[in-house]
């Protein structure tokens, strides 16, 4: 329990950190962010009216330390103060909005990412050097190099506008209403298919060769051996003596690649015109809504540390060792 | 150091990225010098698919897709060498200090890179470029060669940690060696090719990253690289009307480069672990095994 504690401690400092950070860049750019904002929105606006926007959007003035309070106030009471670009509603609602749907293309194409990629990996070294290692680990080691927005985009070149077999943009059809129908869950699957296919995509590799390399580093350990020796099953041996450990490393590296996957997730929400976080930070980067933008940073980080709290549950429940300590 | 080289370059995969990333660079550094015609500059109508004049056709605002592509190359090359450099440099000073001297000092830089490697990289590298503005490439490098050094800093750690344990760190300790002298004598050369591997990863990314901020217009859309080829295809809705020369292009040199960086990576990491190879020798010598075996049996039976 001691492991649990410690790591949650970390993620409320780590969390804190991206929080002083977002406080922090607006305040050290050259210039004064708030006339760039609204300098973007008319350029004909009274002071009067200017400095009831700034009072509304929750710019304070006076010593340093103070604001710091004031900002991290809002912060954990969950205000993150009005969106410019859809005044008047709040960034909490805007973003509120667009989570579920994030959740559903980045939650989804993780998991079925890394369960694909760990289970041919597990393969794919088991026979390494043969037919199905030849073929797989160079083309996942491409497919991890390859940016997001390559794939995303060829996607929807070849089958959005060259076959036309799947819908191009929106995470259902526009002309349904949101209900819990047969109807409504078909077209958000349908919508939702080649965005989370070609995120999946990207990071399927990534696992797979990771998987892979550690498989191999335990079918050289004595208790593989042994239990070979034993006259088990290989695929007793392959699965419960080797992967069972190879995993470990693997689910260390979903932890980290959680964020990374948040960053696919927003682009290839831009490509596919899905109405995401990603979609919605797009809007707010065109239109230099500030507010939107830095509530992006926070909830995305909040999500990324609670999903990585997540794996290291997982971590406990795979490594017994844990447990005890 | 010849030996070296000759193991690299019989290990296929290495030898393959080193090509395709050696053709990236020859084009990045001599491209532009033969080509000679300005990337920005209207040579046709919009949207020509490729002929014999504009070879891989024109953008929507007539200007040659070709020349952009090689234009390009050098800028994001560029980008992602500069940045790999600052990333390898913050991350081998930390790692170093944070293994070779412990204690405190390791305490407080891993806390640090540990909680920089938590917090989401693309949002955080969003919301700084946004504040920045429009981003010209060295600014990005910049940006992104000082977010990113925390993975390398943990690897260059535990391997500086295993090093440390050796017998012959302790003994040169012992001879009462200087800690300038331990670290660019006895560390720093072990320590080459996790930092080789740092740099090409770190390359990667960059070069990847680049294009992603840029795409999505946080670039400064006045200069030329792959990003903001995408950026402007993406703007001209180049995918919806068929235009699929403007997307593909810059999208096939990101991938290309993409592929190329990370053979190379494979192969220097099958080189220095053994037990990775894909066992192309180990096949040749079961067969060579059967053979011998069958030779035998041949001999014997009469």
């Amino acid at each position: 329990m001691n492991f649990v504690i410690r790591r949650i401690a970390f993620y409320l400092v780590a969390f804190l950190v991206a929080a002083t950070i977002n406080f922090a860049l607006p305040r050290l750019m050259p210039g004064n962010p708030i006339d760039v904002m609204f300098a973007q929105q008319n350029s004909t606006l009274t002071p009067e009216a200017r400095d009831a926007l700034v009072a509304t959007f929750g710019f304070a003035s006076g010593p340093l330390h103070l604001q710091f309070l004031d900002y991290m106030k809002s912060v954990f009471t969950g205000d993150l103060g009005y969106s410019i670009r859809f005044y008047p509603q709040k960034v909490n609602q805007v973003l509120a909005y667009a989570l579920p749907w994030t959740l559903l293309l980045a939650g989804t194409a993780t998991l079925m990412a890394f369960c694909v990629g760990s289970i041919i990996g597990t393969f794919a070294a088991w026979r390494r050097g043969g037919m199905l290692d030849a073929v797989v680990t160079p083309v996942s080691l491409a497919l991890q190099a390859t940016p997001a927005v390559v794939i995303a985009l060829t996607a929807l070149f070849i089958f959005g506008v060259a076959l036309k077999w799947l819908p191009t943009g929106y995470a259902f059809a526009p002309a349904l209403d949101p209900a819990w129908s047969w109807e409504f869950f078909g077209s958000v699957a349908l919508h939702g298919l080649m965005p989370i296919c070609s995120l999946m995509v990207v990071f399927v590799g990534g696992y797979l060769v990771t998987m892979r390399n550690n498989m191999i580093g335990q079918l050289g350990e004595d208790h593989v051996t042994m239990g070979l020796a034993k006259g088990l099953s290989d695929r007793r041996v392959q699965l419960n003596y080797a992967a069972r450990n190879a995993l470990l490393p693997s689910v260390t590296s979903l932890g980290l690649t959680l964020g990374a996957i948040l960053g696919g997730s927003l682009v290839t929400e831009v490509v596919f015109n899905y109405p995401g976080l990603g979609q919605t930070l797009y809007i707010g980067i065109v239109t230099r809504d500030y507010p939107l933008i830095q509530g992006q940073l926070l909830i995305m980080t909040f999500a990324t540390l609670l999903a990585n709290l997540a794996v290291d549950l997982l971590y406990v429940f795979f490594d017994p060792r844990l447990r005890k300590a | 150091m010849f030996e070296t080289l000759k193991v690299f370059l019989r290990n296929k995969k290495a030898l393959i990225g080193l090509i395709i990333v050696l053709l990236y660079v020859a084009v990045a550094i001599f491209g532009p010098m033969l080509l000679n015609l300005d990337p920005m500059q209207r040579v046709g109508r919009p949207h020509q698919p490729p002929n014999a004049d504009e070879l891989l056709g024109t953008t929507r605002m007539g200007r040659d897709v070709f020349a952009q592509l090689i234009y390009g190359t050098r800028t994001s090359l560029a980008v992602g060498f500069f940045a790999g450099i600052i990333i390898v440099l913050i991350g081998t000073v930390l790692g170093i200090a944070a293994g070779y001297f412990g204690g405190w000092i390791d305490e407080v830089i891993s806390f640090f890179t540990n909680v920089v490697l938590v917090i989401p990289q693309l949002p955080l590298l969003l919301v700084i470029a946004a504040f920045m503005g429009q981003t010209n490439p060295a600014v990005i490098a910049i940006i992104i060669g000082m977010t990113s050094w925390a993975w390398g800093a943990r690897v260059t750690r535990s391997q500086t940690l295993t090093l440390r344990n050796r017998e012959y760190i302790l003994a040169s300790e012992l001879i009462g060696e200087r800690p300038t002298r331990m670290i660019f004598v006895e560390l720093l050369p072990n320590l080459l090719s996790i930092i080789g591997f740092n740099f090409i990863g770190s390359v990667t990314y960059t070069i990847i990253t680049q294009a992603t901020l840029e795409f999505l217009g946080l670039g400064n859309p006045m200069s030329v690289s792959w990003g903001t080829m995408l950026y402007h295809a993406q703007n001209a809705s180049a995918i919806s009307v068929g235009a699929w020369w403007e997307v593909l292009v810059p999208a096939l040199a990101v991938a290309g480069i993409g592929v190329g960086l990370s053979l190379l990576n494979f192969g220097v990491d099958e080189i220095s672990n053994p037990r990775l190879r894909t066992l192309g020798t180990v096949a040749a010598a079961i067969k060579a095994q059967k053979k011998l075996d069958q030779q035998r049996l041949a001999e014997v039976k009469p």
